[in-house]
Order: structure tokens, then C-alpha cells, then sequence
């Protein structure tokens, strides 16, 4: 039913991110989005970019698999001296490694990221 | 500088930069203003703002859109969740209108999908059929066009 409706949107590539308050349903929207969208042509990539990560939830990826998920880790950005002797985090890995490393794919093919935890002190 | 968002950042980057890699991405932000703040928001092409109707979540919808004009994000449009009547569409259309903020969805209240996430399950499993599924299908549509239009 909504397959065939999603399989004629445009081939645009969509990079969107979704803000708002806490409790306004972002997270609602932001996975099904995510599921409709992968209906269509193009593959679907969700990243969990909140401190307090339940997009797996929304996508229908079930919480023993949700569990399993590793956040992506600070190991990922490596401070580089450039030749004036500022130092900066870049990113040190192929992209593609990272997804498939860290990714897990779930209904409807979508791939899900997760960000590491945050550290502010005494959070857990 | 927290490390968890500038991974994400610095990931959001590369990915994004590799033409070979067409497909759409979907960032769900942290609930506060910190993280747009922190330049998340650098890497993407629409930043969709998602307003309940009432005041607090509005202005917060009105921060991070002026917030996320400040990091050159030029495309911003606010979806309104939760919307149980009239006076609800009343108030969230003036104030779009008021701060020139697009509005370009609804989503209605919709006291089934409480019960589906409560359960922990999937919306568009659970109750597809649901009016709230069925406007972000609509929402899906809309956003995929170049240039959104109210």
C-alpha cells in the first residue's frame, strides 16, 4: 500500500536532520520517516544522534538486537598537528568500514548508527 | 566539546562527501539546542523542526531554526506533532507565520500510537493504518520535493 505510494517520489537525495524539544515526538517522526523513505528507491540511513537513544525502537528493530548495538566510538577522530602547530579531530576512518562495522540494518533495510555516549561526568 | 557529537559530526562528514553514496540520511538530534550548537547540523541539507502546540515547544522550534540559519542550514521547515483541533492549527499557523518559519506538515494526535510506542514496537508495524502514520507517509512526499511547498 505505502510501497507503491513511496516508490514514486522523487530521486532526490534527502540529508535531513530533525530537532525539537524533547517529548514533541521528533523520534516518532524521524523513524517512520525513515521507514517510508526505504520503501522507496534509495537506502535508508537513521542516525541516533540523542544522548538518550530509543530511534531503534521506532524503526521496529527488536530490543535484544537494539541492545547489541555499539554507539560509534571517539576512537574514530584522531587529533592531527597541521604545520602551523594548531591541532585538530578529524575523522580517521572509510565511512563505509564504520557503517558496516557499527550499522545494523533493520525493517524495511534501513541502517541504523548510534552515537557514543556522551560523557558529561556523573551521567549514566 | 563533547566527543560523542563531533564523532557523529566528523562520521556525518565524510559520508556525506562521498558522491557514491546516495542514500538518504535521517539524523535524529539530541532533544536540547546543544548539539545543533555544536555544528551537527553542518552536514545537512533540511533541518525539519518538530513543534507540539504549546508555547515552550514553539519558541524551542524557533531557536533551533534561527539557530540552524546561523550554521547555514538555509532550508528549515517546522512539522507540528500532536495536533488534536482547530484552535491547535490556529495557533501553531501563527506562529510560523509571526517568526516566517515554513510550516509543512501535520501530524495529528493520535492516542493509538501512545499505546504502540508504550509497547516499544514499531508505528508504522504496529498501526499503519493510524492517522499520525499516515501523515508522515504524507510528510514523506512532501519532504522529497526540491523546494517544500506549505
Amino acid at each position: 500500500m505505502s510501497r507503491s505510494v513511496a516508490s514514486t517520489y522523487p530521486l532526490i537525495r534527502m540529508r535531513i536532520a530533525i530537532a525539537g524539544k524533547g517529548g514533541t515526538g521528533k523520534t516518532t517522526i524521524a523513524g517512520t520517516l525513515a521507514r517510508v523513505l526505504a520503501r522507496g528507491s534509495r537506502e535508508v540511513l537513521a542516525i541516533d544522534a540523542d544522548s538518550n537513544p530509543n530511534l531503534a525502537s521506532v524503526l521496529g528493530i527488536p530490543p535484544s538486537k537494539a541492545q547489541e548495538i555499539v554507539g560509534l566510538p571517539r576512537s574514530l577522530m584522531q587529533r592531527i598537528t597541521s604545520e602551523d602547530g594548531t591541532t585538530k579531530a578529524v575523522f580517521s576512518a572509510d565511512p563505509e568500514d564504520v557503517l558496516r562495522k557499527f550499522g545494523v540494518v533493520g525493517p524495511d533495510g534501513v541502517r541504523l548508527m548510534v552515537m557514543g555516549k556522551v560523557g558529561h561526568g556523573g551521567a549514566g | 566539546m563533547c566527543g560523542a557529537h563531533a564523532t557523529v559530526r566528523g562520521f556525518l562528514g565524510e559520508i556525506v562527501a562521498r558522491a557514491e553514496s546516495d542514500r538518504h540520511i535521517i539524523v535524529d538530534m539530541e532533544a536540547g539546542l546543544e548539539h545543533l550548537s555544536r555544528g551537527t547540523g553542518r552536514h545537512v541539507s533540511r533541518l525539519v523542526a518538530v513543534l507540539e502546540p504549546y508555547y515552550r515547544s514553539m519558541e524551542t522550534a524557533r531557536n533551533v531554526a534561527t539557530l540552524a540559519s546561523e550554521l547555514g542550514i538555509s532550508d528549515v521547515v517546522v512539522v507540528a506533532n500532536k495536533v488534536r483541533d482547530e484552535g491547535d492549527r490556529t495557533a501553531i499557523a501563527d506562529f510560523c507565520r509571526a517568526h516566517a518559519m515554513q510550516l509543512v506538515g501535520e501530524v495529528p494526535f493520535d492516542s493509538g500510537l501512545a499505546v504502540v510506542e508504550r509497547s516499544g514496537g514499531a508505528p508504522i508495524d504496529a498501526a499503519p493504518g493510524s492517522p499520525a502514520v499516515q501523515a508522515v507517509i504524507a510528510l514523506a512526499s512532501r519532504l522529497s520535493q526540491p523546494a517544500v511547498t506549505a
